[in-house]
């Protein structure tokens, strides 16, 4: 096992050479062993045909091109600690036949050898798929991993996973919305019953409406990280 | 529904749940301020230096003008019950032992330990034989040296020595590394305690560290020694901080 | 609401349960507001709240006393009303008013960290952090300990400057934290 929590907020991952580990920068709280860390990006391109190749390839040009990097990769061999400010830490176990849909800085640590790539939320519904980015502040864009292995993922206070199949609609607060794996549809829709409910603020009126098969992790929360 | 408490059925001496402690006062505790959210019998609460009868014994275990301040004597008889900004709380035996903790992480201690301020800024010592109280973002874990730990990650050590600053080499030396210095900007990872010999080095389970006044009136009273383009630098140095 | 399926409608209350134009006044009189929602129809709603532990209390013909930031939801038999509470919430910011919920059935309250039920009777008189107070019920009597002039020296943040004293019968519910 690549992943173990030590508790609900910290992760240990094994680093070892062939499976370095990519994480989120500042992650790290602590490390047995001999393990450097270097910035790594999320690989491939945008759009429909994304070629999502592994994490470590390709950085050079993209940390020169000035960005800041989110993500860092241990290399070596040891283990690693991982926590971001006390959030709550979910693994993901995934089997190779479905994709997560998660938004980066959601994403805590995941081995270099899964795939991952930025996807543009217009492909997953259409021009309401991007309406969905802008109210769950994903933006445009959103982190497609795909493969087989653990991913480890953070929100705010305990984590529910929904499973959704059988023609069931899941609605869902687009600020308690932390990622999805599966073959599923998102779509935001605009609800005057409830933005008049709840009225809380701009872009209350938004729900997201979820359908297909697959798993829907939800947080007890409606704070962004 | 959880089940309703009183004196009769508190847990004495130990948590009620990871954020709650409950302690069994018969004399005396040091505390930090502010970390009492309930208590049943007589209990009084008394900052440092208006105790005319235990002045002796708070100067005896309290030798931190510094801290003096933020603690107070809770003595009397009754069950304290103790909670820190919702933070986990856990308690440790000390026998005959002594143990540096984070100055902020620390909540209360029974009067068998002496407290004295570590040279490490942030930092103070406990010594003797007692209970204290410790709270930290996330659960305690315990780690074993050699390990190399994120600073603001850090809540203790016991019995090893204190921690040398690492710098990941090969991180500052390969081209990346060099671009990325040159532009000012900071992985987060380069700074690292590294912790040697036998002993307990204590973590928390994340890198929110807990506010200590001190500390920032120490490094105010610091900025006194500098120039005015070392205050422009260091100027920089806090704003490229506030933005990571 | 973080997530529901099924066919549910959510409407904006109004006012508190059963409280009528009355209730409206003195809320808005007060400055004890509360803001509720009907959820209705059939289905399963998910609730939370700032990642919040929940407690829930069943209530038998009692009157619950709580924080109206900290009610999260109440079941349909229950009513509430604005009540004084005396100078309690004098600088704590919380308004001299509170929120009272009484009947019976299931109330799901909100604590920062699991919530603590502690027990008041004449043997045993209890001492609170008003910033760890949730809610209580029972029959009680509520006063003040001025006692802590400690608490406002620096290092304390916006705490307190007196704590709470309970006598009666009763059970007052607190949170591991402080506001």
């Amino acid at each position: 096992m690549t992943f173990e929590l030590v508790n609900h907020k910290v992760l240990r991952a094994a680093v070892a050479p062939g499976a370095e580990i990519v994480a989120r920068r500042g992650a790290m709280l602590a490390y047995h062993g001999d393990v450097r860390f270097t910035p790594a990006t999320i690989g491939g391109g945008f759009g429909a045909g994304r070629p999502g190749m592994g994490g470590l390839t390709g950085m050079a040009g993209r940390a020169m091109a000035g960005e800041s990097s989110p993500l860092m990769a241990a290399t070596g061999s040891g283990e690693v600690f991982y926590g971001h400010l006390g959030a709550q830490v979910t693994i993901v176990e995934m089997d190779g036949s479905g994709e997560l849909s998660v938004e980066a800085d959601r994403l805590l640590a995941f081995p270099a050898t899964m795939q991952t790539a930025v996807v543009f939320l217009g492909t997953q519904g259409g021009v309401r798929g991007a309406i969905r980015g802008a109210v769950t502040g994903q933006g445009l864009f959103t982190t497609a991993v795909s493969g087989v292995g653990q991913v480890a993922v953070l929100s705010h206070g305990g984590t529910l996973a929904l499973t959704v199949g059988g023609g069931r609609v899941l609605t869902v607060d687009p600020q308690a919305y932390v990622g999805h794996v599966g073959a599923l549809t998102v779509t935001a829709t605009v609800n005057a019953g409830w933005r008049e409910a709840v009225g809380r603020g701009s872009g209350e009126a938004v729900q997201l409406k979820i359908s297909g098969d697959g798993t829907v992790y939800v947080q007890a929360s409606e704070q962004k990280l | 529904m959880s089940i309703v408490l009183n004196p009769t059925n508190l847990p004495v001496d130990d948590n009620i749940n990871p954020y709650a402690f409950a302690v069994d006062l018969n004399g005396e505790w040091f505390m930090q301020k502010g970390r009492m959210i309930a208590y049943y019998g007589q209990i009084r609460f008394n900052p440092l230096n208006t105790m005319d009868s235990l002045q002796a014994m708070v100067s005896a275990q309290f030798s931190s003008p510094l801290y003096a301040r933020d603690w107070v004597v809770a003595s009397g008889n009754g069950k304290l019950v103790l909670g820190d900004r919702g933070f986990d709380i856990n308690s440790y035996d000390l026998d005959d032992g002594n143990l540096t903790v984070r100055a902020a992480n620390l909540l209360a201690f029974s009067p068998g330990l002496a407290l004295k301020q570590s040279i490490v800024p942030g930092f103070v010592t406990l010594i003797g034989t007692g209970k204290f109280l410790a709270s930290s973002n996330g659960p305690v874990m315990f780690a074993e040296p050699p390990v190399r730990v994120d600073p603001q990650a850090l809540v203790g050590w016991a019995d090893c020595p204190s921690p040398a600053h690492h710098h990941d080499a090969a991180w500052m030396s390969s081209f990346l590394g060099a671009a990325q210095g040159f532009f000012g900007r900071v992985s987060g990872e380069e700074r690292q305690l590294d912790f040697t010999g036998a002993g307990t080095v204590l973590l928390q389970s994340s890198e929110i560290v807990l506010e200590d006044p001190s500390i920032l009136a120490a490094a105010t009273e610091q900025t006194n020694l500098l120039s005015t383009s070392q205050l422009a630098a260091l100027q920089q140095t806090i704003t490229a901080r506030l933005q990571s | 609401m973080i997530a529901y399926s099924g066919a549910v409608t959510f409407r904006k209350s109004g006012v508190g349960a059963g409280e009528g134009l009355r209730g409206a006044l003195k809320r808005k009189l007060t400055g004890e507001s509360l803001d509720l929602m009907d959820m209705a129809g059939q289905g399963l709603v998910y609730l939370a709240s700032d990642a919040r532990d929940v407690e829930l209390i069943d209530l038998a013909a009692e009157t619950l006393q709580v924080e109206s930031s900290a009610l999260l939801a109440l079941g349909p038999d229950l009513s509430t009303a604005v009540t004084f509470t005396g100078l309690r919430g004098a600088s704590s910011g919380q308004g001299l008013f509170t929120t009272t919920i009484t009947g019976h059935g299931q109330v799901a309250v909100l604590s920062d960290g699991p919530a603590i039920a502690l027990e008041v009777s004449a043997a045993y008189p209890l001492v609170v952090d008003p910033d760890a107070y949730i809610c209580s019920r029972g029959q009680l009597q509520q006063s003040f300990v001025t006692d802590v002039s400690w608490k406002t020296f620096v290092g304390d943040g916006n705490g307190e400057a007196y704590s709470l004293r309970f006598t009666g019968s009763g059970v007052v519910y607190i949170q591991p934290a402080e506001r």
